[in-house]
């Protein structure tokens, strides 16, 4: 007779109580290696959007004042339409998205309205043409914000006049919460001849900036090279909402991970103090016959190791095919590098044992110092 | 040879002291077989333990061959026991996931002499070999007794110590396993017996009689 063979027939007897603890830990292995494995997919995806994102740039005319520019949203001065065509030839500078703005608060039907002329976006020669991401208002329409559609009974299909010209209403935007609610949006040429300023813009918005290595003081530079008379500002809010998103992911992970190793720790840990409950008198038995404190904790703690171990090996594959399985669906544009991470595997088969052996070392202690006489006695 | 010099054991308990055996002396020679009676809670079991190097003494001495059994170590007491030492109990006390056979060989688990053909020989001696790999509950009270007592024999023990191991069992069992104790005393072991069973007086060459902690 071996503790092993004792162990393994203990297991075959009482395989509830075993299943119970292997499922306990694949569980928590699962899911550690899933949220590591998702996680991993979720910097290189967030890195892969980051480098999509780029730096989000303005380009106002030179001289603007920014304070007015913010609490007003647009520039008083103007510059040159002509100034985004040229932009979108620079070989210095990589812009995947260009689009080119006037703006003015006007007075219509006894209010203050931002009218927004936008001209469709213009791809850069040398890049790859991409899905736009700003929006296309054909000529003769306009699309009108929420507040101005609701005050006046503005419907779409409707005939709207700006400055004696009229214009189809092709859509009523939704409730935005912002000046955006007071806006009407149309092409840009239909805008400037509107204000009667043929030609002019005051901004340009330049996403998704491509400019490898370079910061802000570079590409302020190198834009002021290509378009003298113009100043340059950050969008910085997306790049940090991007980061902040990911900050907050990798502190879930380590919120949630620590909480699932715990809990486990927790129930292996009472399930041996059960197991330990159940055989008092086996041990006590096993003392009386001269077997030593080393071999009865052997019983447990072997126990609990191979719980750890098969629950780390069942748990890694668990986890591995769920990642796989549903990453893609969660971060589709980096799909394809969501792999197994092996190294993963040596961690919970080293880490799993490890923990189910610590969880179990108190009701192990509870087992070999419990006084086999007192059992034997009361029994 | 068995000795107990002054040996009082005092436990404890919720409701104060509980006085097990009280300035016990007594010596059992080696090869002899000795029956304690008495009435429950007098201490019967305490005795067995205290013997069997299970239970420590409040105040005396507990030699075997010579040797201070509470002056030695845990794991020399636990050596003394798997080498020196069977136990039969009332309620068998056989792991309940083993079968027979495997219940007979757990003492090698402490090192005991004795193994596979030895725990094979013991079980049919003990009538036992149709059992082998019989769970304990499939066995009848009878069988599981014989099969505690196959086990207490494995490591060829120089002392049986038997608490009530007839306690449970119907007269034709009883006396079997008697017979069986008998036996090992035949062979020249030494057998300190806690019964009830006026049986045990047939095969006792001595009976002590201890009442409230004293023997009489």
């Amino acid at each position: 007779m071996s503790v092993i063979r004792l162990l393994l027939r203990e297991i075959q007897h009482r395989q509830l109580s075993f299943v119970l603890g292997v499922v306990t830990i694949v569980a928590a292995v699962a899911l550690f290696v899933a949220i590591l494995t998702m996680c991993d997919a979720s910097q290189r995806e967030t890195i892969r959007l980051m480098r999509n994102l780029g730096f989000n740039v303005l380009i106002l005319p030179k001289g603007t004042n920014m304070a007015d520019f913010w609490s007003e949203d647009f520039a008083e001065q103007e510059m040159p339409e002509e100034y985004v065509y040229r932009l979108a030839e620079s070989d210095t500078i990589s812009i995947r998205h260009l689009v080119a703005r006037l703006q003015k608060k006007i007075r219509w039907r006894d209010r203050h309205v931002l009218l927004t002329g936008i001209l469709p976006e213009v791809h850069m020669e040398q890049l790859p043409s991409k899905a736009p991401m700003g929006v296309a208002i054909p000529r003769g329409s306009v699309y009108v914000g929420f507040e101005l559609a609701q005050s006046l009974s503005i419907g779409v299909g409707d005939t709207i006049e700006l400055g004696d010209k009229p214009f189809v209403v092709g859509k009523c935007l939704g409730e935005k919460g912002s000046k955006d609610d007071i806006r009407i949006y149309g092409h840009l040429h239909d805008v400037q001849e509107v204000l009667n300023r043929p030609g002019r813009i005051n901004e340009i918005e330049a996403l998704s900036c491509q400019c490898e290595g370079k910061r802000l003081p570079q590409i302020r530079a190198d834009i002021a090279r290509a378009l003298p008379g113009t100043q340059v500002t950050e969008y910085k809010s997306i790049a940090v909402a991007r980061a902040e998103q990911r900050r907050m992911v990798e502190s879930y992970a380590a919120f949630i991970i620590p909480v699932v190793v715990l809990v486990s720790a927790i129930w292996i840990g009472l399930l041996t103090l059960g197991n330990v409950r159940q055989r008092r008198v086996e041990i006590g038995i096993l003392r009386a016959m001269g077997v030593g404190s080393g071999r009865i904790a052997a019983l447990f703690l072997g126990k609990a190791v191979l719980i750890g171990v098969l629950g780390a090996a069942l748990g890694f594959v668990l986890g591995t095919a769920l990642a796989i399985r549903f990453g893609p669906q969660v971060f589709p544009l980096t799909a394809n590098k969501i792999t197994p991470m092996f190294n993963l595997l040596s961690w919970t088969v080293i880490g799993a044992p490890l923990l189910c052996a610590l969880a179990s070392y108190l009701p192990t202690l509870v087992a070999v110092s419990q006084d086999p006489a007192a059992v034997l006695r009361e029994e | 040879m068995i000795e107990l010099e002054n040996v009082s054991k005092v436990y404890q308990g919720a409701n104060g002291e509980v006085r097990a055996l009280d300035d016990v002396s007594l010596s059992v020679e080696k090869g002899k077989f000795v029956a304690v009676r008495g009435p429950s809670g007098c201490g019967k079991s305490t005795l067995l333990l205290t013997v069997g190097a299970m239970v420590r003494p409040t105040e005396g001495r507990v030699l075997l061959d010579g040797e201070d059994v509470y002056g030695m170590s845990v794991s020399q007491r636990a050596r003394l026991r798997a080498g020196k030492i069977g136990f039969v109990f009332q309620m068998f006390h056989l792991v309940p996931y083993l079968d027979a056979l495997e219940n007979v060989l757990v003492p090698t688990l402490a090192g005991a002499r004795g193994g596979r053909p030895e725990a094979l020989e013991l079980l049919e001696r003990l009538q036992l070999s149709h059992r082998l790999h019989h769970r304990p509950a499939e066995l009848s009270t009878g069988e599981r007794q014989r099969c505690a007592l196959a086990r207490a024999l494995l490591n060829r023990p120089e002392i049986i110590l038997a608490d009530e191991p007839t306690g449970n069992l119907d007269p034709d069992n009883a006396a079997q396993v008697m017979q069986y104790l008998g036996n090992f005393h035949r062979e020249g072991g030494t057998m300190l017996l806690v019964s009830h069973d006026p049986l045990a007086d047939q095969y006792a060459q001595r009976v002590l009689r201890l009442d409230q902690g004293r023997v009489q």
